[in-house]
């Protein structure tokens, strides 16, 4: 269904991704795994185009002249160099780093921005959805974004993100500062959704130990390079990724 | 009494004025000085339709509006967007745009007194013993309808849900499938049809002169500056925190104090509370 082939992303000469490659099929979670600067934001960024534009607006303002190179294919065609609004209407979405919840609109508001590419319909069964998946975001649908605690960003965040209708949902860091709990519960969510929308999903995380059970294929990146990869036992099995991730 | 009531006229006023700018700078942080240009350039097409082609006066208006909203959209689409995310270089390219706007319509032989809209309804009412002419009623009555198809696009249409959201996060937006540089180019046009809806309810008060266009300017800066730069309801309070304070110094002080006024409001905000007067969330970001 989507497959990235030989990205290279550099900052001036700074190499931030060298020669990945990425196949997710049809229904699929994909994880990539990797520490703080391996480059799982950088990777996020240009399958969604969001790192198109990150670098005109550099080249504009005669800023960090960002080079991307490479290819991406979403369901046959040749997507590279594509706006981001271009590649969300197809149904790439990414649920960004950090969340970027709009803090200023309140809950409900937050995911009605968020169905712009929705007709009525779509929109009306998603917001139900959402709240199904998201029991704790009924209670709040008021306050406003700004507010929120990190778990109920996170849900907001995820929820904004269905809203949009993917059929490929990137989520980029999606258990970043939640407790333990929060985060087992979350990448159950996450297993839902993909068997209940249908949707493809690739989570980039260095939380792997929650998230390992249910990806289907994964990828460790390290230094901006895909160094290890393979399904998810293969993955759990290998003795690097449990001594870096497992702490055995 | 009269105070109470020329300041409610002045605050609509005022905030017609800067509902425009406080829309472009909000959804899209470009801060638009050639909004007073767009002004005086709706009322000057209106003026010649009207004068010039014997047009009706609400087909007239209605074209100028489309004028000026297409004006808007291609400046912000040929030359803005090539600038985006540079501050200096965005005041100054819309400063001289607008600059060769209003100095073209002056060198055209847009002077005062000969070009004057007719008011749509003539005639004065007495309100609690003060005269009132229909005019300024109709500002203070269509002020509020705009306010409120304002708020009512904003926050009930696809469009405008789409505009908060830019406004809020760019990026986050982005990711959602909102186009930002369509959107820009939205929010541009209406911006600049608002400047040219307040033109056209405004300029049958009195003429229209070029001077206009930098008077709408300098009032929409220190209305949204007050207000918290990009704020709507801030950009509103502000209009009636500064039209009273005009019409208060106007009734104590002296006429020609009005227009110091907002300059001195500009001071003070910035001095107290520089993120303005609903610039809550940005007060924090300015902490850190």
């Amino acid at each position: 269904m989507f497959e990235a082939v030989g990205l290279m992303v550099f900052y001036e000469n700074m190499l931030a991704l060298n020669n990945v490659s990425l196949v997710c099929g049809q229904n699929q979670i994909i994880g990539v795994f990797g520490a703080n600067s391996a480059g799982k934001s950088t990777l996020m960024y240009t399958l969604s185009g969001i790192m198109d534009d990150i670098a005109k607006k550099e080249r504009m303002a005669g800023g960090e002249r960002i080079t991307i190179r490479g290819e991406l294919a979403y369901l046959g065609r040749n997507i590279m160099g594509d706006k981001p609004s271009v590649r969300a209407k197809a149904g790439i979405i990414l649920c960004p780093e950090r969340r970027r919840i709009f803090p200023e609109s309140t809950v409900l508001e937050n995911l009605r921005i968020a169905s712009y590419l929705a007709n009525k319909k779509q929109a009306e069964e998603t917001l139900d959805y959402v709240f199904e998946l998201f029991p704790p975001l009924t209670k709040i649908t008021g306050r406003l974004g700004g507010f929120l605690s990190g778990g109920e960003q996170q849900m907001l965040a995820i929820g904004r993100a269905l809203m949009a209708q993917p059929k490929l949902l990137l989520l980029d860091e999606p258990l970043l500062g939640l407790s333990p709990a929060i985060q087992y519960w979350l990448a159950k969510a996450i297993k839902e959704i993909a068997e209940q929308r249908g949707a493809s999903i690739i989570v980039a995380e260095q939380y792997a130990r929650p998230i390992m059970p249910i990806i289907d294929y994964g990828y460790i990146l390290e230094n901006g390079s895909a160094v290890i990869e393979g399904g998810r036992q293969e993955l759990m099995d290998n003795p690097d990724v449990k001594s870096a991730y497992f702490g055995a | 009494m009269e105070i109470i009531i020329y300041g409610v006229i002045n605050s609509v006023t005022l905030a017609l004025m800067a509902l425009g700018f406080t829309l472009v700078y909000g959804v899209s942080r470009l801060p638009n000085f050639a909004h007073g240009a767009f002004y005086v350039l709706a009322g000057y097409i209106c003026w010649m339709l009207l004068n010039r082609l014997g047009l009706p006066y609400f087909l007239a208006g209605l074209i100028g509006l489309a004028v000026v909203g297409g004006v808007g959209a291609a400046m912000y689409h040929f030359i803005l967007e090539r600038i985006r995310g540079m501050a200096i270089s965005e005041i100054i390219a819309s400063y001289a745009i607008g600059l060769a706007i209003l100095e073209g319509l002056r060198w055209g032989g847009l002077k005062g007194g000969t070009f004057i809209l007719q008011p749509f309804v003539e005639g004065s009412v007495d309100i609690l013993g003060v005269s009132v002419d229909y005019q300024r009623i109709l500002v203070v009555v269509l002020g509020a309808a705009l306010v409120g198809l304002l708020w009512l696009f904003v926050n009930q249409t696809k469009l405008g849900l789409a505009l908060k959201g830019m406004a809020q996060d760019e990026r986050a937006a982005m990711t959602l499938g909102i186009d930002s540089d369509k959107m820009a180019v939205v929010a541009m046009a209406l911006g600049s049809v608002f400047a040219g809806v307040a033109a056209l309810i405004l300029l049958p008060m009195g003429s229209i002169v070029v001077e206009a266009g930098y008077h709408v300017l300098i009032m929409a800066v220190a209305v949204c500056i007050v207000g918290g730069l990009g704020s709507w309801t801030g950009a509103v309070l502000a209009a009636f925190v500064i039209g009273f304070a005009q019409i208060l110094t106007v009734a104590y002080i002296g006429a020609h104090w009005q227009v110091v006024v907002a300059l001195v409001a500009i001071i003070i905000t910035l001095i107290l509370r520089p993120s303005g007067i609903f610039g809550k969330q940005k007060e924090l970001e300015e902490r850190v």
